[in-house]
């Protein structure tokens, strides 16, 4: 590549020579023409590395991102408690403060610093809220706590869903807007005294899951309006028929049903094809279509057959 | 006016025990009494609200009243009003009255809607005197107004149907103001209607072109449903009140009712509770009224922390009756105390 | 036409007005378009009746096809007859992949087992409830048409909704529906009303419900007080009142529930009535709250005042369990009133 704009960067040079009057014209408004082209070439070239470079930076930041978020998430995990990381944060509070009266009794100085201090807690708390973990609410006057659980798909928020409860006695739920298909009492049942933190993580699964699939049938109708239909789906969206038309003479109809077993998890367990014509749904190519809706969220299946240009 | 409107509380013979009985040992009457209906004796003249009221004195009112005639003030729902003096009313001519309500009825309806010529032309109006209902010399009898009326399409053999009722009365009208009446003035100051609103209307109507009145409506404040709740409460040892339903209505948006039905012993047994020590037993005060239903606010309020002092007390009802707020009463047993009281 | 036909034609005429009646002929494509236009419905409806017989009798049309007017008639406009709720309990896994076939035949095959002589007719609506009718018979006695049961059911959830179920069907019902919906058992929540889509929601929760939380926004501001002054002096006490009541009774548009019935059966314990406080038997009374829309009151009722905060559990349970009818008695010890427990 080096070679290459070396080459063209001299061609730029005899650029000068080519302006002048010459009785060559014919070799040098060739010349001309190559310095024009190369000029332009440069321009890319540059323009390519400017964004490579915004690229690799961006990269970076995710992966700082990533790297600071795996370290929250680490944090939340090993603080047994939500208590623990409150008396945590109340001693540091306490030892600066102590330290600052100590040293300087300088109220002014101590009030800014616990600000800055508050400042910090309430951003990582705003942080964790960001990378999707529960938010929890004191309710009640400490009687109650209400957790708040995100749901997102493909980079979108969607619902938030909450669950709360009361601590009077033993830990119960108390009100919830979680969907009646989702079988919160089973999960509660579950792991619910013992661990709250994975009862929290199963049903944030199983959310998810359920957003996840509910958009996927959303985002069908809105992408393949009219060539794809989906013919049936249910609340839980655990099964979806799918009927697409093959690109072909016979633009034969085909079947797809896809069967999620899994309720934790936002792909089928289970994909079945059928065609009018049955020569074409035992061939490879439909098993690899098989297969890709097994592996990729069921639009983006669809969009990539289409691009192959398999339906219309 | 201070009389006392009409008061369906007829007891009659059939009741358990015999009215006899109670008229000698009971503190309460279980007759009808006429007075008692929110209004005091003087009430509809002068208003004062009571603070204490007897107990109606037992009166076996079978013994003035025929019991056909009680029959017919006690099943229905009745609608209140006021009247003032009636000017030249006579009770001797009630047979000619009757003729020129009809006359009147059948007037007015034909200048309405054709479509009704056909269907009520054949009003027939019953004007009659219900006897013995009066308590003191003064009080005017009561008059008794029926309308009959044959459907349509109905056969020789059919009997007219009632179709509207109502009475003008006076139950133990104040004497002095009842004695300062110009001459010719008739007092019967309580008017019940039951029946089409628009029958309701003529009749009025009808009355204050002749007789030179005018009608009102008769609310039952607040006031005069719980004294109604306590007497009847009050009650419940000499006759099973089965029941006592109050029913507020609260001005939330949209409205809010509240029933609260009691159970009657433990209703009796909380009046009770409040009852003062040295009250006599014919008489009850404001004060024991106020704590009783301040006792069953205060229960209610325990466990569903809305306060009824908020809205309205709408409605009274016991196995004895019913009186909504808006001036409608009902009497559903013989057997009660005197409730109609209004004075 | 046999004679059970034409007097179940003649109720549903009856008991249909002719708007509705008119919508619903037009969607039972039983008659050709020509015999629709030539029902005039402005005509009595005895008349009209008359003249559907006749065309009914030219399509040689049976019950069964009279029975699809009512279901017609029934799911479009769900709002009439009372309809209580059951719960279907200890669900198992399979509950959740049922669909609507399956359960067809499941459940039809397991009624039958139950009582030889019933007519059943299912139909899945668009959005995805069941619809299941039931018109049942004696042993010796053919399905009775005119008096049906109808359950709705949406598939996947443990909520049942039933409208006139005479009790001796109870058990066979449930036993069918918990065969077929794969359950342990089936419960009354003790929920039931005219509106079915309140309770519905109500049930399964589809109703704006408010929740604290940290990041959420401010309600939006509502002139809901009617009093400015009182507005203006108390508006922090106002914010709370409001922000209470909504997240009891929810946001936005309110499952339309008509009433709540308490029968209370705790001691009498006010002061200044030390007798009657004395005694063992609990104070009688039954308590019903009757609106055109109860929990819009009750919030009407928490953020104005007229009820004190918080709110009683009495109160919030309706919307916390999903009810509204309670029996509430003392607890053995202590003196809150306890309503009877329910999961959830």
């Amino acid at each position: 590549m080096l070679g290459e704009l070396g080459m063209r960067g001299d061609g730029g040079g005899c650029g000068g020579l080519v302006n002048a009057p010459c009785p060559f014209s014919g070799v040098l408004a060739h010349l001309s023409a190559l310095e024009t082209e190369s000029v332009r070439l440069v321009e890319l070239q540059r323009e390519a590395w400017r964004q490579q470079a915004t690229r690799e930076e961006l990269c970076a930041t995710v992966e700082r991102l990533r790297a600071q978020r795996d370290q929250l998430r680490a944090k939340v995990l090993s603080a047994t408690s939500l208590q623990q990381v409150m008396t945590e944060v109340d001693q540091e509070n306490e030892e600066k403060r102590s330290e600052e009266e100590k040293s300087a009794g300088d109220s002014q100085l101590h009030m800014s610093l616990l600000t800055a201090r508050l400042s910090h807690v309430k951003n990582l708390l705003r942080a964790h809220h960001l990378i999707g973990g529960y938010d929890i609410t004191e309710t009640r006057r400490g009687k109650g706590v209400c957790f708040s659980i995100a749901t997102a798909f493909e980079d979108r928020t969607l619902e938030t869903y909450n669950v709360e409860m009361d601590l009077a006695r033993t830990m119960r739920i108390c009100r919830h807007n979680i969907p009646p298909f989702i079988p919160l009492e089973r999960l509660a049942q579950e792991n619910f005294q013992s661990d709250i933190m994975a009862f929290l993580d199963s049903l944030s699964m199983h959310l998810n899951a359920y957003v996840g699939r509910r958009q996927q049938v959303r985002l069908i109708q809105e992408l393949f309006h009219g060539s794809v239909k989906v013919l049936e789906s249910n609340a839980l969206c655990s099964i979806l028929v799918l009927r697409c038309r093959q690109v072909g003479e016979k633009k034969a109809a085909a079947l797809c049903t896809l069967e999620y077993g899994d309720p934790t998890r936002c792909l089928p367990t289970r994909v079945t094809i059928d065609s009018e014509e049955k020569t074409l749904t035992d061939s490879p190519q439909w098993n690899e279509i098989q297969a890709l809706f097994l592996e990729t969220p069921a639009h983006q299946a669809l969009l990539a057959i289409r691009r192959e240009e398999r339906i219309a | 006016m201070a009389c006392s409107p009409p008061p369906a509380t007829p007891r009659s013979g059939r009741a358990p025990g015999g009215g006899k009985s109670y008229a000698g040992r009971s503190r309460r009457s279980l007759g009808v009494e006429l007075t008692n209906i929110g209004i005091t004796p003087g009430q509809l003249t002068g208003l004062r609200a009571p603070t204490s009221r007897g107990f109606p004195k037992s009166r076996n009112i079978t013994e003035h009243v025929d019991p056909e005639q009680i029959a017919l003030l006690v099943k229905n729902e009745w609608k209140l009003s006021y009247v003032t003096p009636l000017y030249q009313f006579r009770h001797v001519q009630l047979k000619s009255y009757s003729k020129q309500l009809s006359a009147f009825i059948v007037s007015e309806k034909q200048q309405g809607i054709a479509v009704e010529i056909g269907l009520e032309t054949n009003f027939k109006v019953v004007f009659s005197v219900v006897l013995g209902l009066a308590e003191t010399e003064d009080d005017a009898e009561t008059v008794f107004i029926q309308i009959h009326s044959k459907p349509p399409f109905a056969g020789d053999g059919d009997v007219p149907k009632i179709i509207w009722s109502g009475w003008l009365t006076c139950v133990g009208g104040n004497p002095d103001y009842l004695r300062s009446l110009p001459s010719g003035f008739v007092c019967l100051p309580l008017f019940c209607a039951s029946g089409s609103e628009s029958l309701t209307s003529l009749v009025k109507l009808w009355f204050e072109r002749t007789f030179d009145c005018s009608f009102g409506t008769l609310n039952l404040n607040s006031t005069y449903l719980q004294w109604l709740a306590s007497m009847w409460t009050g009650c419940h040892h000499v006759s099973s009140i089965r029941y006592l339903k109050l029913v507020w209505n609260l001005p939330a948006q949209p409205p809010l009712d509240i029933s609260y039905t009691v159970h009657p012993q433990d209703a009796w047994d909380l009046w009770n509770s409040v009852r003062e020590q040295d009250s006599t037993g014919d008489t009850i005060g404001i004060n024991e009224v106020e704590r009783f239903m301040k006792g069953l606010e205060s229960h209610f309020f325990r466990h569903f922390r809305i306060y009824l002092s908020a809205g309205m007390l709408t409605k009274v009802s016991t196995a004895f009756g019913s009186a909504h707020c808006d001036g409608k009463i009902k009497v559903c047993t013989l057997l009660q105390p005197g409730i109609f009281n209004i004075s | 036409m046999e004679d059970v036909a034409k007097e179940l034609l003649s109720r549903l005429v009856r008991r249909i007005p002719l708007v509705r009646l008119r919508h619903v002929l037009g969607r039972w494509e039983r008659l050709s378009k020509t015999q629709l236009l030539s029902l005039d419905f402005t005509q009595p409806k005895w008349a009209l009746c008359e003249n559907l017989l006749s065309l009914c009798e030219e399509n040689e049309i049976a019950v069964k096809d009279l029975t699809e007017i009512e279901m017609l008639y029934r799911s479009e406009y769900p709002d009439q007859g009372v309809w209580h709720v059951f719960q279907l309990v200890d669900t198992s896994e399979e509950s959740l992949s049922s669909d609507f076939m399956h359960f067809r035949d499941q459940f039809k095959a397991n009624l039958k087992d139950l009582i030889n002589h019933v007519s059943i007719k299912m139909k899945k609506l668009e959005d995805e409830s069941v619809w299941i009718r039931i018109a049942w018979g004696g042993n010796f006695s053919r399905p009775n048409h005119l008096k049906p049961t109808y359950v709705v059911h949406h598939l996947q959830t443990p909520y049942v909704f039933v409208s006139s179920l005479a009790n001796k069907h109870k058990p066979l019902l449930f036993q069918a529906l918990a065969l077929s919906a794969h359950c342990g058992s089936v419960k009354d929540v003790n929920l039931s009303g005219r509106c079915l889509t309140a309770l519905r929601d109500l049930s399964m929760r589809q109703y704006k419900q408010v929740f604290p939380s940290r990041h959420q926004k401010r309600l939006e501001e509502r002139d809901l007080l009617p009093n400015p002054s009182i507005e203006n002096e108390h508006i922090k006490l106002a914010e709370y009142k409001q922000q209470v009541a909504s997240e009891v009774f929810g946001d936005g548009v309110l499952p339309k529930l008509e009433t709540a019935v308490y029968k209370l059966e705790t001691k009498y314990r006010e002061h200044g009535s030390e007798n009657l406080a004395r005694r063992d038997e609990p104070f009688r009374g039954v308590v019903k709250f009757s609106s055109s829309n109860l929990l819009e009151s009750l919030k009407y009722c928490v953020s104005s005042g007229m009820a004190s905060t918080p709110v009683t559990p009495l109160l919030s349970s309706i919307t916390h369990k999903g009810r509204n009818y309670f029996v509430i008695k003392d607890k053995q010890h202590g003196s809150v009133p306890n309503t009877s427990a329910s999961k959830f």
